[in-house]
């Protein structure tokens, strides 16, 4: 791309932005040269909370990522903890920040700490898959070569397995950064006193435009540049191509029987962490509820029963279409551009954009633009989607493989007869790759807009219980979301084996 | 260089490597190499010559019988870096340049640093001044060469080629074939060469053992009684080819591929 085209996209979403506000009239949008105007007056409001922040996000990002580390290199020592070690992992990032935000807080009080946390759990998962794959994406030969000079799992790691990984965890941290920034902003939701998050909740309360609006700049532009900043590090560390995450992590797959020991030792593992936690951190019962205690609500108690199954459906009803819509529209949008480049000047601009707000930002707008109804909730879930299945997709459309491409072109099929029969199957493992890593963020953007906006759903009573003490309804609708999440995720992963069985079996054969 | 000990002899009794359950790679194998002898393994291609190398270099696990080595289990003569293996592939860590690829050697071999020894080993494959290339800018001859200058660099007691210069044009393979084997003869190593060229093996081996397609079994031991160096233009070079051939032929198919070459 010539560096004129790549202003124009942005220039001209500038520009459009721009015309909307006019024509809105100021009602709800917040023109480019508001939003400039009230950060030019507000500059020591803007940069304190700023630097708040990105200090708390930062604090999340080596935390998350050093636990991400630290978990990668014990599956890489012991190949039979991997299963568990990614398995509890997915159930922690399926965890609701809506809900854990409030317990961290009344736990952690009303310091920095939640905020902290809550950015180190939205960052170690993006970062653990992708090392999980590198720290195995290796020949077997260099491992044979090792083993040659009877040397073990540690030497392996050291002398192959570390550095072979690095760019998977440089490509992990670039990803994980702006979600530092999201986690840290979610914390401060729930009652910190300084930072983004506490002005964003502020300006909404008092419907002010302009200021919600330069929230969002400002936020948007700091995910940028912490994705772009992280990203020319890694290219300063490590030139050359970055990997293309695919593959989920190869899971050492055994009989049904195999599968099924594993799933109730997964099960038994996080029930004893849980409860053992507890235990051993001696935290107070009143806020902290233990599986059983959760069990007797769910099976004692029909009124929670039934409030709760309800707050499931109308979240699902919502969360389901708004997910497929995403991922349809990511994978369409890929496609559409592999076809036509010239629409990437302004697509991709908009799309990194779109991404880049952070949702608790994006949440109350939308919502607003779009009202309180079904069209709100959807419409966010499907943007949280769309980013990252559009990038996966890009990448997938991009593995077709040459010579099977030259076939088609030396029996002259066109574009689209090569779309059709290779490119999108090449592109299949991505979509399914980010259809499985998307199932938490989908859930998370439908519980934010229930909680801030529509008051409906899963996330409205996770609010409303925290608001009210109710702790009891607030773990069980925790682990609610959690089931519901980390089982839609193993739905899609078995779909994604037998598609891929028949579609690209090189992704799937241990 | 210190060398880990003089060459190790290699025995195997009723060495046996079954895949899945069912596939049978080696059947029943008894066969000695005496130490500090080349010994060359001709068979047809996935006869099972690269399983019985892994299960001496103690890679695979036989499913029955054993492999002693000096009397050891491989594992043992591994530990203490006495064993190099050179696969097809040249497997060098493409983020290391060629001289810390041969120094890797060393170093999983659990010996002392030797800068001048790896410089040494290097200019002998012939790559001097390649000390600080990465393996992405060399040609497939090149990295080879540094594979066996990371094999020779620990000067080990069992040298293991797995079809070292299978992977080349025939024009680099006849350069390599040439270069080489002077360097591991000197080295005087217990060696195990698996190919599936007669001429090669004729030029480099004091033995040739012909194994049978899958399961591998032992069809011909032969010695190549001829003097160092070899001309393979000579009449008793020829005849020991032709001998070779003529076993060959018995497999049928396996001697079509193998004459083919």
């Amino acid at each position: 791309m010539t560096p004129a085209a790549r202003w124009t996209g942005p220039a001209a979403l500038l520009v459009l932005w721009q015309g909307l506000a006019l024509a809105g009239g100021g009602w709800l949008l917040a023109g480019p040269s508001e939003v400039a105007g009230w950060l030019w007056s507000n500059p020591g409001l803007t940069t304190r909370a700023v630097a708040v922040t990105l200090a708390n996000a930062t604090c999340g990002f080596v935390l998350g990522n050093g636990a991400a580390i630290g978990l990668a290199v014990i599956a890489a020592l012991w190949p039979r903890a991997q299963n568990l070690v990614a398995g509890l992992a997915l159930v922690v990032f399926c965890l609701p920040l809506i809900a854990t935000g409030p317990i961290l807080r009344v736990l952690m009080g009303p310091g920095e700490g939640p905020q902290i946390v809550l950015a180190a759990l939205a960052v170690y998962y993006t970062t653990l898959i992708p090392m999980l794959a590198g720290l195995r994406a290796i020949p077997s030969a260099w491992l044979d070569l090792v083993q040659s000079y009877g040397r073990g799992r540690w030497a392996e790691l050291v002398h192959v397995r570390a550095r072979a990984s690095l760019p998977y965890l440089l490509a992990g941290l670039q990803i994980s950064a702006p979600a530092a920034i999201l986690g840290a902003m979610v914390g401060e939701f729930t009652g910190a006193e300084r930072g983004l998050g506490v002005l964003t909740i502020r300006f909404t309360r008092d419907l002010d435009i302009p200021a919600l609006w330069s929230m969002g700049v400002v936020a948007a532009g700091l995910s940028i540049a912490v994705y772009a900043a992280i990203g020319w590090a890694g290219r300063r560390v490590l030139p050359g191509t970055p990997p293309v995450i695919l593959a989920p992590p190869r899971l050492i797959r055994g009989s049904p029987a195999r599968r099924l020991a594993d799933t109730a030792l997964l099960a038994a593992a996080a029930l004893t962490l849980w409860w053992a936690g507890i235990e051993l951190l001696g935290l107070n019962p009143f806020f902290v509820k233990r599986p059983p205690d959760v069990a007797a609500a769910f099976f004692g108690s029909p009124d929670t029963r039934a409030a709760l199954l309800d707050a499931a459906a109308k979240t699902l009803a919502l969360a389901v279409p708004g997910y497929l819509a995403g991922l349809a529209l990511g994978a369409g949008l890929a496609v559409l551009l592999s076809l036509r480049p010239g629409l990437a000047g302004l697509m991709v601009p908009l799309a990194v954009a779109l991404r880049s707000i952070p949702i608790v930002t994006t949440a109350p707008l939308v919502v607003m633009l779009l009202g309180r109804g079904a069209a709100g909730t959807v419409t966010l879930v499907a943007l949280m989607v769309f980013f990252p299945t559009f990038v996966a997709c890009q990448q997938g459309l991009r593995q077709a493989p040459g010579p099977i491409l030259d076939l088609f072109r030396s029996h002259a099929s066109g574009p689209g007869r090569q779309m059709l029969h290779v490119r999108i199957p090449a592109m299949l493992p991505a979509l399914f790759a980010s259809a499985r890593m998307s199932v938490p963020a989908a859930i998370l953007a439908a519980t934010v807009a229930e909680w801030l906006a529509t008051g409906r759903g899963l996330g409205n009573l996770m609010a409303l219980s925290a608001s009210v003490s109710d702790y009891t309804m607030l773990w069980l609708a925790m682990v609610a979301v959690t089931l519901i999440s980390a089982m839609i995720y193993g739905g899609i992963a078995w779909a994604e084996r037998r598609v891929l069985l028949v579609m690209a079996p090189e992704q799937v054969r241990p | 260089m210190d060398r880990p000990g003089p060459p190790a002899p290699i025995e195997c009794t009723g060495l046996s490597r079954l895949f899945d359950g069912s596939i049978l790679a080696v059947d029943g194998i008894d066969i000695t190499f005496a130490a500090g002898r080349t010994t060359a393994l001709l068979g047809p291609s996935g006869c099972g010559k690269s399983t019985l190398l892994r299960l001496i270099a103690g890679l695979e696990e036989p499913t029955a019988g054993q492999v002693r080595i000096a009397g050891e289990p491989p594992a043992a003569l591994c530990r203490q870096g006495g064993l190099s293996i050179a696969f097809q592939d040249p497997c060098l860590l493409p983020w290391l340049t060629v001289a810390k690829n041969v120094a890797l050697g060393r170093k999983l071999a659990r010996q002392a640093p030797d800068p001048q020894g790896v410089d040494q080993i290097i200019n002998l494959v012939g790559l001097g001044g390649f000390q600080n290339a990465r393996p992405a800018s060399l040609s497939g001859g090149m990295r080879q060469r540094a594979a066996i200058a990371r094999a020779l660099i620990t000067r080990p007691r069992v040298l293991l080629l797995d079809e070292p210069f299978g992977a080349l044009d025939a024009l680099t393979r006849r350069q390599l074939a040439q270069d080489l084997p002077p360097l591991w003869q000197d080295q005087a190593a217990t060696t195990l060469l698996v190919t599936h060229s007669v001429d090669e093996a004729v030029m480099l081996a004091h033995r040739i053992v012909i194994l049978s397609p899958r399961p591998a079994r032992v069809v011909a031991d032969i010695a190549v009684p001829l003097p160092q160096p070899r001309n393979p233009e000579s009449p008793a070079f020829r005849r020991i080819v032709g001998e070779i051939l003529a076993q060959l032929a018995r497999g049928g198919e396996m001697a079509q591929s193998l004459a083919a070459q």
